[in-house]
């Protein structure tokens, strides 16, 4: 197994098993990259029509924008295979619904969930998979192979190491993506759970959104490393930095660990670094102002990966003229972006979500009781 | 049906075995429990078994193996876990109660979690302030486990087995002052104890003693010294906690109309003033005293011999309480 030393080995192959390709994203299509920055606008969509939502007074509950930190979602989640598992955390909610979206936006068959099971999950509807018997976040779907979050954040690593041990012991091959702020990652039981796939190991991709805060906490107040992903050194495994403004760097780079993982080698950390546009969550929204410098902000900001991802299609060749120029939704917030700045089908996709949340029924009384144990057939 | 004779760890292992050579699904994990073969040698001879795949020695990390395990019984598998001593739980109960015991639920009844949380709790012998918890009451409060406290060899076989095959997670309770008490089982590899059914361990007609675990023990030998006064005391084992059989508690009380309940852990809002408060709802017209209660001293387990002795229940403490209803 190779382990990084010295400074985190983001860009350095690893010598034990070379056939691991390093940018994996120079092999995708022209169409598959310009699905990749279709995607982008799509997790952003998503944010955006929420905060419509709430202001709007048609949705409760409380929204963790993932707004500017949609790269790290949409390249982690894109080379993935239909069988392996994910376990997003509640800033992760396009996760829910980009989890396979490769076999088809609208495709039934998919290993994700659709815009409407996800809308119903927001909403408090009966079409969630957990028929909205917990929060936003706090939603999984067994045959979708996604693990559901709950509230204690890294408590669900062990429990997705635990998934992809029994799929190994039974001969599978599969590998999972945990999601993970950097302020979790100061939980005793991220240690624990990493040590022990560590060990065994286990294919457990632990990707850390590093957005720089923990609620209202700056990471020096978190962790006393100069890159986090130096961490994976104590564990004697690879700890990869992606720029996670660059929807291909962070393909890249889980890429690695998703192979390294596969061809049996055990566990990475990937150290995503992105910047967390609003408060935690839309609550926290005012008081962020004020614990944050707005050149803090600016900067933090300044390169959003709708702009990165055009920026490198055009290098490409992929986007010319006037489709280079369409959609200008980088750089404004919610209260500033209108439709015209997505692609229609983007506007129209995350429309029937929310129309059949809106249109189906909350769950009956009864239900409240049930399910609390399994009745043994 | 022919019996066998052995100790209350021997039925252990010997249901763990079965369970384990009849579903290749099942799988022991936990510390030490491999190559070492247990702490309390519950777990000798199963690695040289079953091996790696199947007995899987784990880091210090009850909270990481907890979880662990937790997710490969949502994907199909069906752990056995067992905590050196119960006591070490404590560590590993954000994983118990937020993810084991809800995922059902919060799955809205998809994912099933059959795992088996095992290993003993319980004061030992001067293992002193953090080795000698009553974790039962803790876990009994949560809804989405279920909890059980075998007192007796043949309940230890059959329910070991009925907890693998449940498909909700159990907590399986043992005694460290059981593990070498001898007892009979049926000699019978299908035989199994059902949850929730409480058992009368002795017919009495003056009062019920009603316990669980180690309790039982000690209440069949305080009903042993009563009835050397001509007090006639009935004994029932509670043995699942969660579900709870208030009937066959009820019907006792119904019969001797006076109870007293006796448990192991801290006095102050143990699972015994749970049954206490059972049976005074719901027995108030059938009873001729108040319900007595007996529990443990509510202070950390003192290590010293002669102070972990007044800590701790023992069949005096029952006799006392017994005779002040009467």
């Amino acid at each position: 197994m190779s382990s990084t030393s010295g400074s985190a080995t983001a860009d350095k192959p690893k010598s034990e098993d070379s056939s691991v390709p390093q940018r994996p994203s120079e092999a995708l299509s022209k169409d598959e990259c310009l699905e990749l920055f279709r995607l982008l606008y799509l997790a952003r969509y998503f944010d955006v029509r929420l905060i419509k939502e709430k202001k709007r007074g048609r949705l409760r509950g409380t929204l963790y924008s993932s707004h500017n930190q949609e790269a790290v979602l949409v390249g982690s989640l894109f080379g993935l295979q239909a069988n392996d598992w994910i376990s997003p955390i509640h800033r992760d909610m396009p996760a829910f619904f980009l989890k396979d979206i490769r076999a088809g936006w609208r495709n039934p068959e998919r290993k994700g969930m659709s815009i409407e099971e996800v809308c119903c999950q927001v909403w408090g509807k009966v079409g969630s998979p957990g028929r909205a018997r917990d929060n936003w976040s706090h939603i999984g779907k067994r045959d979708a192979k996604i693990i559901h979050s709950t509230s204690m954040l890294a408590g669900t690593i062990p429990v997705a190491a635990g998934v992809v041990l029994a799929d190994k012991l039974n001969g599978g091959n599969s590998v999972v993506l945990t999601f993970n702020g950097e302020g979790s990652t100061a939980q005793g039981i991220f240690h624990e759970a990493i040590n022990f796939a560590a060990v065994h190991k286990l294919p457990v991709i632990t990707i850390v959104e590093n957005n720089q805060w923990a609620y209202g906490t700056p990471t020096e107040l978190e962790y006393s490393l100069p890159d986090f992903a130096r961490r994976a050194d104590g564990y004697g495994i690879p700890g990869l930095i992606a720029d996670g403004q660059d929807v291909f760097d962070v393909y890249d780079k889980v890429m690695q660990a998703v192979e390294y993982a596969r061809a049996g080698n055990g566990p990475s950390i990937v150290e995503c670094k992105t910047f967390r546009a609003y408060g935690h969550g839309d609550h926290d929204d005012d008081r962020a102002v004020r614990y944050r410098e707005p050149d803090q902000v600016e900067k933090g900001r300044e390169r959003d990966p709708i702009a990165v991802c055009r920026k490198k299609l055009i290098e490409k060749g992929y986007l010319k003229g006037e489709a280079a120029k369409k959609f200008f939704a980088e750089g404004k917030n919610a209260a500033e972006v209108t439709d015209e700045d997505f692609p229609p089908e983007v506007v129209e996709y995350l429309k029937e979500g929310i129309e059949f949340a809106l249109k189906s029924p909350v769950p009956d009384e009864a239900e409240g009781a049930m399910w609390v144990f399994k009745e043994n057939a | 049906m022919a019996t066998l004779e052995m100790t209350y760890r021997e039925a252990l292992q010997k249901s763990m075995f079965e369970e384990m050579d009849k579903n290749a699904d099942v799988f022991l994990m936990g510390e030490d429990i491999g190559r070492y073969e247990g702490t309390f040698k519950v777990t000798k001879g199963f690695f040289p078994k079953y091996g790696t795949r199947r007995v899987v020695d784990t880091p210090i990390t009850e909270a990481g193996f907890t979880g662990i395990a937790t997710g490969a019984a949502m994907a199909g598998l069906r752990p056995i876990v067992e905590f050196m001593t119960m006591s070490f739980s404590i560590l590993a109960l954000d994983q118990i109660i937020n993810h084991t015991a809800k995922i059902h639920y919060m799955s809205n009844g998809v994912v099933k979690c059959p795992i088996v949380l095992r290993g003993p709790g319980g004061a030992a012998k001067q293992l002193s302030a953090q080795h000698s918890h009553s974790m039962d009451g803790w876990f009994a409060h949560v809804p989405g486990l279920k909890v059980v406290c075998p007192a007796t060899v043949a309940d230890v076989y059959g329910m070991l087995k009925t907890a693998i095959a449940d498909d909700n997670p159990v907590v399986f309770y043992e005694h460290p002052r059981l593990y070498a008490m001898k007892g009979e089982l049926p000699d019978d590899p299908n035989f199994t104890v059902p949850f929730g059914k409480a058992q009368i361990l002795r017919e009495g007609k003056d009062i019920s003693l009603v316990g669980y675990s180690l309790m039982t023990q000690i209440n069949l030998q305080a009903a042993e010294l009563l009835a050397q006064d001509g007090i006639d005391a009935e004994v029932v084992d509670v043995r699942s906690l969660l579900p709870l059989d208030t009937e066959t508690i009820y019907a006792s009380v119904r019969k001797t109309h006076r109870a007293v309940v006796v448990y192991e852990d801290w006095k102050s809002g143990g699972f015994g003033s749970e049954i206490h408060a059972r049976i005074s709802e719901d027995c108030f017209d059938d009873l001729d005293a108040p319900v007595g209660r007996v529990g443990g001293l509510n202070v950390p387990m003192p290590y010293a011999r002669n102070l972990e002795l007044l800590a701790v229940t023992n069949e005096n403490d029952v006799v006392a309480a017994v005779k002040k209803l009467l």
